[in-house]
């Protein structure tokens, strides 16, 4: 379902189905997922839309920029050391009108389950996106359409062993590729002493044939300021 | 015959441009003392003070030193004698003070609303049993909106005085429903019911973790507490939504809210149910025969 269509476009799927439709000058959007019916006339000179992953932002509400990954293991790393884990994270799916190097955003949608946590405490702590992920040594599978990966190098330069539980990422900073079958990020995070990490996106495919998701925050001409996160609230 | 000495012209003229440029050298020395505390007062209140409001305090700092310049030393220089403005001002003042009592002080407590920022410009709060959104902070007064669209604007001395609840200050918040069910249900079957329905909320927060528990055995119900910690901006919409849901959802899997009811046993009951019986024969007696008469 990825990738540039032409319009008229019928995709259906067993949890999604996606339809543009013209008539005359007018295009008719139709879109249902998990029952919920989306219907949309747009008028346009484009006869393409995008169809790609985007940062897990926006839905149900835009009320956070920040996503945190619980792991479901603890994962222990010696002093002075680093390790490579694979974590999931939800995906939500951008649909875009596109013209030339123009990207339009029209809807956006997802199969992932959507939940919302706090990090920290109440008085100056932070709203995140939620998830738990399991931490895999391997690439796990996933199911595109609802999840993809992140490849997070954890790097503990403390001279003491740490435990990491958790970590919270930057969306405005989220580098995605994307191929039939896989979406896929990848992270660092570099913990410091006194459990205070740091999180950023690496801008790098995890495989050579991956495409580059056009972002959100990009489409929108977002101006970016910051990309990485401290977690000063514990990992 | 008037005769004026030209000396005496020439030195006056000479004083007089001395003096005029003495004033404007004060002037100008005042302004640029001026600008640069403004500059200074700019720095120190640009974090604690929002920027409409600074600019208004910038001016009242900047023409308040113009001013001060211009009585105590210009004054004095064009020979204007200060202290009568001094004495006159004084008997003014105390008329002005005792005037303009409320006004001082809502000024101040503006002052201070705008530099300690218990509340900011949309924000949900409840000054002194007012609950609405705040709208506009003045130097004089604050304006919110109540929750039934009206507009109403508060003397900042009575801002700054009273309790003031920001429902948003904080990022989270917790709210709490009671939810009664009847002694005959399980109330282990309810609570993971109740944890099912605030887990599929995504305004629900994970943590901190949602707290369901028996709290109380009361007259009529088992008192189960829920707890809720919501995002502040969208707590009150997970309110309203998820008791009706808990409800109803409760209902659907034989969990009824038990409502106020009272079981009465009778001391004689064998002795009370034969009466019963007896009258019940009686009435059916009676209905029996009424049917055979008509």
């Amino acid at each position: 379902m990825y990738g540039s269509h032409d319009i008229p476009i019928i995709l259906r799927s067993e949890k999604l189905s996606l339809s543009i439709e013209m008539e005359g000058d007018v295009k008719h959007y139709s879109r249902e997922c998990f029952g919920e019916t989306v219907n949309k006339i747009i008028h346009t000179k484009s006869s393409r839309i995008l169809i790609n992953p985007v940062e897990p932002m926006s839905l149900p509400k835009e009320l956070t920029p920040y996503l945190l990954i619980e792991f479901e293991k603890l994962v222990i790393i010696e002093a002075e050391s680093s390790i490579k884990v694979y974590l999931t994270f939800p995906i939500e799916i951008g649909v875009f009108i596109s013209g030339k190097k123009k990207f339009e955003i029209i809807d956006v949608l997802t199969l992932a389950n959507q939940k919302f946590t706090l990090y920290g405490n109440p008085r100056d702590g932070i709203i995140c996106k939620y998830w738990s992920s399991n931490v895999h040594a391997s690439m796990p599978a996933t199911e595109p359409m609802r999840e993809g990966v992140i490849q997070l190098e954890i790097i503990n330069t403390s001279t003491h062993l740490i435990e990491v539980t958790k970590a919270v990422f930057n969306a405005y900073a989220m580098k995605i590729y994307y191929t039939d079958d896989l979406v896929a990020m990848q992270a660092k995070m570099r913990v410091m002493a006194g459990e205070i990490a740091e999180t950023d996106f690496i801008n790098l495919p995890l495989k050579p044939s991956m495409r580059k998701s056009v972002e959100l925050y990009t489409a929108r001409k977002v101006q970016v300021l910051g990309t990485k996160f401290v977690m000063e609230n514990g990992i | 015959m008037n005769y004026t000495d030209p000396n005496s012209i020439l030195t006056g003229n000479t004083t007089t441009i001395i003096k005029i440029i003495e004033i404007i050298g004060i002037l100008l020395f005042t302004i640029v003392i001026g600008k640069l505390a403004t500059i200074r007062f700019r720095r120190f209140l640009k974090d604690k003070i929002s920027k409409d409001h600074l600019e208004t305090i910038l001016k009242v700092i900047q023409y308040g030193i113009i001013s001060t310049v211009i009585i105590f030393i210009i004054f004095p220089v064009l020979g204007i004698q200060t202290s009568n403005l001094l004495v006159f001002g004084g008997i003014a003042g105390i008329v002005i003070g005792f005037a303009s009592q409320s006004i001082v002080s809502n000024l101040i407590s503006g002052i201070f609303l705008m530099t300690e920022r218990p509340i900011k410009v949309g924000d949900n709060v409840n000054i002194d049993g007012m609950p609405g959104t705040v709208e506009d902070i003045n130097i004089m007064s604050t304006v919110i909106r109540n929750y039934d669209g009206l507009y109403i604007r508060i003397p900042n001395e009575k801002v700054f005085t009273n309790t003031i609840t920001n429902y948003v200050a904080n990022v989270a918040r917790r709210f709490e429903y009671v939810v009664g069910i009847e002694y005959k249900c399980d109330a282990d079957k309810a609570i993971m019911i109740i944890k099912d329905i605030i887990e599929a909320n995504p305004f629900a927060l994970k943590n901190p973790a949602p707290q369901v528990f028996v709290d109380s055995l009361g007259d009529n119900a088992v008192n189960i507490i829920v707890r809720i910690w919501a995002p502040s901006t969208d707590w009150y919409d997970v309110k309203m939504e998820t008791l009706w849901i808990i409800k109803k959802t409760l209902g659907e899997n034989g969990i009824d809210i038990a409502f106020p009811q009272r079981t009465i046993w009778f001391a004689n009951e064998l002795e009370f149910a034969n009466k019963i019986k007896c009258v019940e024969t009686d009435l059916n007696n009676l209905i029996g025969a009424e049917c055979e008469s008509l």
